[in-house]
């Protein structure tokens, strides 16, 4: 596994992985894919698709769905299904022990933000030298959607910096912000003189001025950097620092994902953060909006550690996983002893917290993961009225003509307005075509259901389990997945499908 | 104009010989001794010769006067063509309001249907809805009263122009198309062109026709007389004769020469208030005008489209889920509140451009002004 496998454009891996399957008879994919013209022939399907209440055509291999060789049942818990266990004082209840695929002796599982780069180091004198620049930083947080907020070396938030226990490092911070700043590490119990405390332990560095960081690592766990201006933190200032410990966490981990969740607040038609409000309109996860987050995938039966970590300046995020339950596993202070661990659904992350959640996936889909928050999860909630809540009516016509009003009925004739409380549901979301395809052209979202993007807003993105054949067509292959398909054959596999209708397609140039 | 013309030819006439039949001491006693019809019988031609140019003076004041005529005429032209023209521009707004008001009770029916929704998802309650109902009945008063405004104007413009006209539609455009003038331009123009200052200039020149005129009044005419009859004593034909003027040994006419001096003085002192007067006028109608202009410009140029475009991108905003639709009726309002106001800043702007283009002069509807001014000498059954 490799960091590369979230990350939709370096193919490299990817493309080795689908030549040599192609070469080895091309027969994994099945019914998928063969030739080129096979593909095209799907492809052209694909746009008008219409399986009705029928499953689209099987897809994958389910004989390869399981790797051979590795033990299923822990004392009544299994790995590829959903289950407690026997015991709850049993060390593998909930799977709370059960290891990963991964050799201990591997070493820690790479550590992957979907949709952050890390930060380069390199050895100077036995240290590793960082080199971290604070900036402005534009960041598109939905397709067209571009904010102005404060990052570093590019990027909000700032790129991941990611070293080993027993490390001595050295960051040198280059300040190129207008204003001055200070870099703070936060959770390190490192030399005084380094904290960044700004007035307090240094002097803040000038626009164009560097200062060095240089302390020893001896911590493990999840912690991360951000400026100690309070409102450089609240527009954006953060990034992640991740220690892997010298004794590689046990159980060892297959997956090891980062996720930060933020909010700011945004006028419409407006693209600066603004932070001096109270409320917040926009939230990100790793600098992203749902749909636009990018998914968690991961393979069936395999454990994993997502590590959230909430730099959101005024909101707590109590965050919920569904089909799973976690173990809470560490905080950005410490790993927890196995004794004190926490098995959840939901798990409130404070800001300045980060909380580490351990599980198997056992139970393949398309899983929902996101703040529980009503009102973070979406952008911007705006009220039910106006065009879009009646019928015959849109705000096109009110384009059309600005000088002119097209009028109204004097009374909502939509009949559900005989109901108190009526609409609750949010009415007539639009989604524009270009913005359709920036969220389908992603390797992480082939095969999901047609109508996912409606669903998943704001403080939201998605725990994709899928069964190893699945994986590797969605994510080392680049053949086009009919949307819906891999969904489908999950519930083939796993569910019910003779209760299965798919999804309605949204709109034919979506693809 | 056709009076005063008449006056200068009826100035300029000779005056017509007097023909009479004269009888003389009837009675008396003739050679026979008996009475005679009289001593004479006969008849007799008289004539009045005119001296010092009398007439010839009367008649070049008189023609002078229809000049001045001429000029007022020309005014009240203005006058009546500056009102026509105003209450055109009048009648062109008040039909731009109208539409626009009818708009504006949509934005308010708009709301009315909005705050109704609200209440069905508990974000407004019953005094808000009740109010929304308030704003939408005082839209559609508004609208009433730029229905009533609007008939005023098309009445108004239709009694000006003289001829009944249907109600119906008035087609023009409230934005002017003429050069802003600077005040110093608009000033020499009135100072060259102004009727009215032409009028009084002309007067002037009347005014010293008349002291020409009542400066010879007292030379003498010469009446002179002559017949023949018969002479009933002598019996015999006679002839006779006789000559007769004033002597202006009282009378030299002084004191209307003098009345005539102190009117050509006035005049010329008139010249100069009507000078004043148009530059006071002016100088408040062209702040109008000015003020005017250029809020119709910034209006043009800046508000309307920033207004426009704020609504713009609400509705865009709205229809990406990211404003609620309050604001974007309220910025609707605000784009279509200051339209209204465009419309009086362009009748404003219009209406002084009227004025300055066509020398200040208004009212047509109004007597046009007599050639004199009141107590003006001019009090002489034949006009001299
Ligand atoms: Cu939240």
């Amino acid at each position: 596994m490799s960091q590369h496998e979230s990350k939709p454009n370096s193919s490299e891996r990817r493309r080795f992985l689908k030549t040599s399957a192609l070469a080895a008879g091309g027969a994994l994919y099945g019914g998928l894919v063969g030739t080129n013209a096979a593909a095209q022939v799907h492809a052209n399907k694909m746009t008008d698709m219409q399986h009705g209440d029928k499953l689209p055509a099987p897809l994958g291999n389910p004989k390869s769905g399981r790797p051979a060789g590795y033990r299923d049942d822990y004392d009544g818990f299994s790995r590829f299904k959903p289950s407690r266990g026997n015991d709850p004082n049993s060390e593998f209840y909930l799977g709370k022990l059960v290891p990963g695929f991964r050799d201990v002796g591997a070493g820690p599982a790479p550590f992957v933000t979907p949709d952050l780069e890390k930060l380069p180091w390199k050895m100077v004198g036995g240290v590793k030298e960082f080199h971290l620049v604070p900036m402005a930083v534009e960041r598109e947080v939905l397709p067209g959607y571009k904010l102005n907020v404060y990052g570093y070396n590019g990027s909000m938030p700032g790129p991941t910096i990611e070293v080993n226990q027993g490390d001595r490092i050295r960051i040198v911070v280059t300040n190129e912000l207008p204003e001055d700043t200070s870099a703070h590490w936060h959770g390190f119990e490192l030399p005084i003189q380094y904290d960044g405390a700004s007035e307090l332990t240094q002097n803040l560095i000038k626009p164009g001025k560097s200062f060095v960081y240089e302390f020893d690592i001896h911590e493990e766990g999840t912690f991360f950097y951000h400026s100690h201006i309070p409102m450089q933190e609240a527009f954006g200032s953060v990034g992640f620092m991740i220690v892997h410990p010298q004794k590689v966490f046990d159980p060892p981990v297959d997956r090891d994902l980062g996720l930060i969740f933020q909010n700011f607040f945004i006028e419409p038609s407006q693209s600066i953060a603004d932070s001096w409000r109270m409320d917040w309109n926009w939230q990100t996860i790793n600098g992203r909006s749902g749909p636009y987050t990018t998914p968690l995938v991961v393979k069936h039966g395999e454990r994993v550690r997502i590590r959230i970590m909430n730099f959101s300046p005024m909101q707590h995020h109590p965050i919920h996983i569904h089909g799973h339950t976690f173990w809470i596993t560490g905080h950005e202070g410490a790993r927890i002893p196995h004794s004190a661990w926490v098995p959840r659904n939901t798990e409130l992350v404070g800001i300045a917290q980060a909380t580490d959640f351990e599980f198997i996936a056992n139970n393949p889909g398309d899983w929902m993961f996101h703040c529980h928050m009503v009102h973070h999860m979406m952008n911007h909630m705006t009220r039910q009225v106006g065009p879009r809540v009646r019928p015959d009516q849109s705000v096109d016509a009110y384009l059309a003509n600005l000088d002119q009003s097209p009028g109204v009925k004097l009374l909502n004739p939509d009949p559900g307005f005989k109901t108190p409380g009526y609409p609750q549901e949010m009415k007539g979301m639009e989604m524009k075509p270009d913005f359709m395809k920036r969220i389908w052209n992603r390797r992480e979202v082939q095969g999901m259901r047609a109508m996912w993007p409606m669903s998943v807003m704001g403080l939201m993105t998605v725990l994709r389990v899928l069964p190893d054949d699945l994986y590797q067509i969605v994510m080392e292959s680049d053949q086009p997945v009919e949307k819906g398909a891999v969904f489908a054959e999950i519930v083939r596999r796993f569910g019910n499908p003779s209760d299965y209708k798919s999804a309605p397609m949204m709109m034919h140039d979506m693809s | 104009m056709s009076a005063e013309l008449g006056k200068a030819l009826q100035a300029g006439l000779y005056p017509n010989p007097v023909l009479s039949y004269e009888a003389e001491q009837i009675g008396v006693d003739g050679p026979s001794g008996t009475s005679t019809p009289g001593e004479f019988q006969g008849g007799v031609v008289e004539q009045r010769f005119v001296t010092g140019g009398k007439l010839r003076l009367s008649r070049e004041k008189y023609l002078r006067r229809a000049r001045v005529s001429e000029n007022l005429a020309m005014a009240q032209q203005f006058r009546v063509c500056n009102d026509v023209r105003i209450h055109f521009y009048k009648t062109l707004a008040a039909s731009d309001i109208l539409s626009i008001r009818r708009e504006m009770v949509k934005t308010a029916e708009d709301s009315a249907v909005t705050a109704q929704e609200s209440y069905n998802v508990g974000q407004s309650n019953r005094p808000q809805v009740r109010r929304a109902n308030v704003v939408l009945q005082r839209a559609r008063l508004d609208v009433l009263a730029a229905e009533n405004a609007y008939n005023q104007a098309f009445r108004t413009l239709s009694t000006l122009v003289g001829v009944p006209l249907c109600m119906g539609m008035v087609e023009g455009a409230l934005e002017s198309t003429c050069p802003v003038m600077s005040f110093e331009e608009a000033y020499g123009r009135l100072l060259a062109e102004s009727p009215q200052l032409a009028a009084a200039r002309a007067k002037l020149a009347v005014d010293q026709a008349t002291v020409a005129r009542e400066n010879v009044q007292w030379v003498p005419d010469i009446v002179v007389r002559g017949g023949a009859g018969y002479n009933f004593e002598a019996e015999e034909t006679t002839a006779v004769a006789g000559v007769a003027f004033d002597v202006p040994l009282f009378d030299r006419n002084q004191g209307t020469v003098r009345q005539a001096q102190a009117d050509y003085a006035r005049q010329r002192q008139e010249i100069e208030r009507v000078e004043l007067e148009l530059r006071n006028r002016l100088a408040m109608i062209y702040q109008q005008y000015l003020t005017g202009m250029q809020h119709a410009q910034e209006y043009a140029e800046v508000i309307l489209p920033e207004l426009k475009a704020a609504y713009r991108e609400l509705l865009e905003s709205y229809k990406e889920r990211r404003v609620d639709w309050p604001d974007v009726l309220m910025a609707q309002h605000d784009y279509f509140d200051a339209r209204l106001t465009q419309v009086d800043n362009l009748l404003h702007a219009r209406t002084q451009e009227v004025l300055i283009y066509g020398y200040l002069l208004h009212d047509g509807l109004m007597a046009a002004p007599d050639i004199t001014p009141p107590g003006h000498i001019d009090s002489v059954p034949k006009p001299r």
